[in-house]
């Protein structure tokens, strides 16, 4: 799960330098690139964050 | 021919500064009572004949002192350099650019300087924050951090970052930085790393020029790292923080650093994508703060919180610094030091719209203000006390996330740019330790981190339009303007950066840490933790003849 997290964290950045082609409104931009800040920050804070939990030295 | 040659160069000299700093004057509506005005007089034609005749100081005069300096510091102190000719136009423009160039140095380096004086800020906050048996050991991560930053970023970091900055105007226009490797992407050059200034030499050689930026980038570089211990602090291994740091002064931070200020493709956002100005972070909420912060947060996921930090419920328990006056002191120094990074950030006092130094500091002083009172505030209200360490990292949260936005917002922009940092520092705190369940010892992810990101953002919404630096910002003319003022382009530039925070630097610190902890262990095993990091980890206790009480976890 943490690989899986650090992926989705390194695809919101992708998203958001894709936004510079996908769309040439300054509006398009913005909406793609706030989605790949959000992917980014659900990468870490929803994926990659728990799975390191999981094994957190105050659960033992 | 010689001497109006020489007159033409003086007034092509003088030129483009008046065009810098002279505020607009709007044209004056024609009137039909006003008499024609007369057309305006030629400006008078200087030759050299006219300096010959001016004269110093009579030596007679010298010779009973200056009591008022009128006597010091005259024409007599122009270098001639050709004795025969005597004193020359070409001497007096040379005096005049020499001048500006040699203000913009000291202007630059004394910045530095106080830089580099931060450095004893954070080792005061981080120590103070930590237990006892914990001094020693963070006291030294914050000492040495200085030292190992400096070699990586001397080695390989500096050339990483600036080795493609090309010309910088206020230091001189010096072209030795100037090779940048760049991809293309969507058709546009996607500058990624600089290939120049490696040892800082230059073709067997080396420049003035380098060395004065050198000094300034170090600094700021080293601030980064340092911020990252406080997190850590108090479980991480010292030599896992030694390799640690030497690869984000080596790679982390320089790659960033790049993308922002050496002619990166985050700074070419405008010139390739009509993005207001390109990513803009004046000194560095960005490119320091939320880097710094951002890899933190990643170390302090991996290494996992400390031991008596979290019940088995997992609710958090507080685990006191153990000098508060010491972490007050912290605060003010680097608050202090903040004076360097912001003003200084221009890269000197003249020219180029630089006496904005003025507006800069101010805003920095008054953000940091406001943060300390947004954040007091928000823990009188909520916890019914105004907590002194969490008024600190308020003070400090106002100064990162002024930061970016100083020399691009007015003191009303600052005040509530700080403000809201002072109380997001508060809430990011709560979500850190309450949601997320990281350990952050001083709370470095929430005021770095998280602030950093929120100064990055501020540009886009707050820069006034004002601000004017040689008449363009990024090769793109006309002055930084945020979303309130008319520019949404700057806004989505800004966010630009921060996804490339979050997402690119969050995945590399990640990964590099991951690696590290693999080959070196992060973390300190649980005897040592509770035992303190002193003894084990240095060989030393911070305070020899202090009792410490280790009887429960939390001690």
């Amino acid at each position: 799960m943490a690989i899986a997290g650090l992926i989705i964290t390194l695809l919101g950045f992708l998203i958001s330098v894709f936004s510079l082609s996908v769309s040439a409104s300054t509006s398009g931009r913005l909406v793609v690139v706030l989605i790949g800040l959000a992917v980014s920050l659900g990468g870490i804070i929803g994926v990659l964050n728990p799975a390191y939990m999981k094994n957190a030295i105050w659960r033992k | 021919m010689k001497t109006t040659r020489l007159l033409l160069v003086l007034i092509l000299c003088l030129t483009p500064f008046a065009f810098a700093q002279a505020p607009a004057v709007p044209a004056a509506a024609p009137s039909a009572a006003a008499p024609p005005v007369a057309p305006a007089a030629a400006p008078a034609m200087i030759a050299d004949q006219d300096i010959k005749s001016l004269a110093g100081p009579d030596a007679k005069a010298r010779e009973n002192g200056d009591p008022d300096g009128s006597l010091t510091g005259t024409i007599s102190d122009v270098p001639v350099t050709d004795a025969n000719k005597g004193l020359t136009i070409g001497d007096m423009a040379n005096q005049i650019g020499q001048n500006k160039i040699a203000i913009n140095f000291v202007w630059t380096l004394v910045t530095g300087f106080l830089v580099m004086f931060m450095q004893a800020g954070f080792a005061a906050v981080e120590t103070g924050l930590c237990r006892v048996k914990n001094a020693n050991h963070t006291m030294m991560m914050n000492f040495m951090v200085y030292g190992v930053g400096m070699l990586a970023y001397w080695l390989i970091g500096f050339a990483i970052q600036m080795g493609g900055v090309g010309a910088v105007a206020n230091l001189g226009n010096s072209p030795v930085l100037s090779h940048e490797f760049a991809i293309t992407l969507f058709g546009k050059p996607f500058g990624l790393w600089g290939q120049g200034g490696y040892f800082l030499m230059h073709a067997g050689s080396y420049d003035v020029f380098v060395m004065v930026l050198f000094l300034f980038q170090m600094v700021f570089m080293d601030t980064a790292l340092t911020i990252v211990t406080g997190t850590a602090a108090e479980r991480w291994k010292y030599a896992a923080f030694m390799v640690s740091s030497f690869i984000m002064g080596a790679f982390t931070y320089p790659l960033f650093a790049n993308w922002a200020w050496g002619g990166g493709w985050l700074a070419t956002l405008g010139t390739g994508f009509g993005l207001g100005h390109g990513y803009a972070d004046f000194a560095g909420s960005g490119v320091v703060h939320a880097v710094g912060g951002i890899t933190a947060l990643a170390l302090g996921i991996m290494i996992g919180p400390r031991i008596g930090k979290f019940t088995r419920t997992g609710k958090p328990l507080a685990i006191p610094g153990h000098d508060l006056l010491i972490v007050l002191l912290g605060c003010f120094i680097l608050a202090f030091g903040w004076f360097g990074f912001n003003p200084g950030s221009t890269l000197g006092a003249s020219g180029n719209g630089a006496l904005r130094i003025g507006s800069v500091a101010v805003n920095t002083m008054l953000a940091g203000m406001a943060g300390s009172f947004g954040a007091m505030l928000y823990m009188w209200i909520r916890y019914g006390k105004p907590d002194a360490s969490m008024s600190g990292n308020g003070l400090l949260a106002g100064l990162v996330a002024i930061t970016a936005p100083s020399g691009f917002v007015n003191p009303v922009g600052s005040v509530i740019i700080g403000l809201i940092a002072g109380v997001l520092v508060c809430l990011s705190v709560e979500f850190v330790e309450k949601v997320m369940k990281v350990d952050d010892p001083v709370g470095a992810v929430s005021v770095h981190g998280a602030n950093g990101l929120w100064g990055v953002i501020s540009v886009g919404l707050f820069a006034d339009g004002k601000s004017n630096y040689g008449g363009s910002w990024n090769g793109v003319n006309g002055n930084v303007t945020g979303l309130f003022y008319g520019d949404p382009g700057q806004l989505v530039a800004q966010l630009i950066g921060c996804a490339t925070l979050v997402g690119f630097v969050f995945t590399f610190s990640f990964v590099v840490n991951l690696i590290i902890d693999a080959l070196v262990g992060q973390r300190v095993s649980a005897e040592t933790e509770l035992a303190g990091l002193d003894l084990p980890e240095m060989g030393a206790l911070c305070y020899p003849e202090f009792e410490v009480k280790t009887q429960s976890v939390g001690a």
